[in-house]
């Protein structure tokens, strides 16, 4: 469970020094220590980020790798307990080896009271993790029980090391491999954003804490320039595409996107829309065609309840073919994961609204934010469809005999009509408007007025219940 | 450092864009399958000289087939 600290030639400024990564974090000069610095392996303070206050604790890598004895745990818990009371974001910057192995069993018990505090604090305050070098043991399930991770390059994350790894399994992986941005960020799906060093990763965390500890309020006056969000996407409709440059032209500016290698066809991303903090949910027809799949609705149930439960709104972007069909995903258990997204939608009480961009079918309709599972309002655009699935396999399933019987010649014929004849009764987006699952078809040039009316016009409202890390 | 690229999920190759030998650039289309009805491009992941691409039109790719290496 312990790394050795590793230590690299002394130079005047050990770069690792915590009160140095804090600073770096803070405002300059609004830096103050909740406690002396002592020799624990952890120091916590107190200070601003944009104006925004915060609190943030970080383990000392200078002190025995940064393992987490009962001090440091008690530096830890406490800034956990001071940021729910004055109800500010904490930001934990991880770099360490896991419990002090001198303390024995009072470690493990200090380390099993920073995740209680932690799991209390769920759902009630932001808590950012910044992974800035190993973090092992202990230290790997710190940052997975908070509501966002950032790795720098250097962090590594990971329950066992390579050498424990290979005594017991006999499989050669070096840290990197084993837990670093590459697997954590594109396959396990415990890192929220990777970047490129530490700088960067303290600029994300930064950049998180302001969006999620003042959230601001939407104004639909400040919702200016017509800008045609159509021309974002390609005009055959067959034509997958990358829905990124949408969720950015939605939005106020580009914002930070979570989990963007991993599942990566859902795109989940926080950022302002007319001011205000919002959270966005796509589908991204360049990958897997924008289905949903197991693994997808897990990413993006985990962003609904974590909105939900720190206020943000919702806007979800729909185009989506279905669920991903294969026995792979029966087996990956796509019925018990997908349902967590059912259940997610369904339970919040944030105001969310949903656009239909292309088309909608299927289960994954009803998935994505529908009216049945209590969306604040939904939208579609002029061309969109939402139906049970596509006009011509519906014709397909529906007509299979009447085709068959049909004379070969004149077969392709028949199922031109048959398709068109679907199309004016079930397809196109009128059935829907109908029965009122779609409340308006909006113009892509109004679209982002009409959305930020529809969130300005709903009470404001906040899930009462933590953020699990599903 | 070569990156393979893999077939995501069950597919006809329905164009393929670039060649063997060629340059290309992160987010260039290298083919375009065909599944789920639509036509989903395959793009690159990064920066380099394809090394390899391995599909033909025509072709079925199943989930985790390899498609082209980038070097």
């Amino acid at each position: 469970m312990t790394l050795t600290s590793s230590s690299p030639d002394t130079q005047a400024i050990d770069l690792r020094d915590p009160e140095l990564r804090l600073r770096a974090l803070f405002d300059q000069g609004t830096l103050r220590l909740l406690a002396p610095r002592d020799d624990s392996g952890v120091l916590a303070a107190r200070g601003e980020v944009d104006g925004t206050p915060v609190v943030a604790y970080a383990t000392d890598a200078t002190r025995m790798g940064g393992a987490m004895g009962t001090e440091g745990c008690r530096h830890i818990v406490d800034s956990i307990d001071t940021a729910v009371r004055e109800r500010m974001p904490v930001i934990g910057l991880w770099h360490c080896g896991g419990a002090r192995l001198q303390e024995g069993v009072v470690a493990l018990d200090a380390v099993g009271q920073v995740f209680a505090a932690m799991v209390r604090a769920s759902g009630r305050v932001p808590q950012i993790s910044v992974v800035l070098g190993p973090a092992a043991g202990g230290a790997a399930y710190g940052p997975a029980l908070t509501d966002i991770v950032v790795m720098s390059d250097t962090g590594r994350i990971f329950v066992t090391g390579p050498e424990v790894v290979r005594s017991v399994t006999g499989e050669q992986v070096d840290m990197a491999r084993l837990g670093g941005p590459e697997p954590h960020g594109r396959r396990s799906g415990v890192v929220h954003v990777t970047t490129k060093d530490d700088e960067s990763a303290l600029a994300t965390a930064r950049e998180l804490a302001s969006l999620l500890g003042r959230q601001g309020r939407v104004e639909p006056a400040d919702v200016s320039g017509e800008v045609d969000l159509a021309s974002l996407l390609p005009e055959q409709t067959n034509r997958a595409y990358d829905v990124k440059p949408l969720v950015s032209a939605v939005l106020d500016k580009p914002g930070v996107e979570l989990h963007a290698k991993w599942a990566p066809n859902i795109v989940t991303t926080l950022g302002r829309f007319a001011g205000r903090t919002v959270g966005v949910i796509a589908n991204n027809p360049l990958r897997l065609g924008g289905c949903l799949d197991s693994t997808s609705a897990e990413k993006a149930a985990r962003f609904v309840r974590m909105c939900d439960s720190l206020g943000v709104p919702l806007i979800v972007l729909v185009d989506v073919p279905g669920y991903l069909p294969g026995v792979g995903q029966e087996w990956d258990g796509v019925v018990r994961r997908g349902a967590k997204l059912l259940h997610a939608f369904a339970e919040a009480v944030v105001p969310r609204v949903t656009l239909v961009t292309r088309k909608a079918y299927g289960g994954a309709y009803i998935a994505m934010n529908s009216r049945s599972l209590g969306a604040t309002a939904v939208f579609a655009w002029p061309n969109a469809e939402v139906a049970v699935m596509g006009a011509s396999a519906a014709v397909n399933i529906l007509y299979r005999k009447k085709l068959a019987a049909a004379p070969a010649e004149g077969r392709e014929a028949l199922r031109a009509e048959l398709i068109e004849e679907q199309t004016r009764v079930a397809g196109g987006v009128n059935r829907a408007l109908e029965i009122g699952v779609v409340d308006d078809v909006v113009k892509p040039t109004e679209t982002r007025r009409r959305i930020a009316e529809a969130l300005a016009a709903a009470p404001a409202a906040r899930g009462a219940h933590g953020n699990i890390p599903l | 450092m070569a990156e393979e690229i893999h077939a995501e999920m069950v597919a006809n190759v329905w164009k393929v864009v670039k060649a063997t030998g060629e340059t290309v650039e992160e987010g260039d289309t290298l083919v375009i399958l065909e599944s789920m009805k639509m036509e989903i491009p395959v793009v690159a992941e990064s920066t380099g000289v394809l090394k390899e691409l391995v599909v033909n039109e025509g072709d079925v790719v199943q989930e985790g087939d390899l498609i082209a290496v980038i070097e």
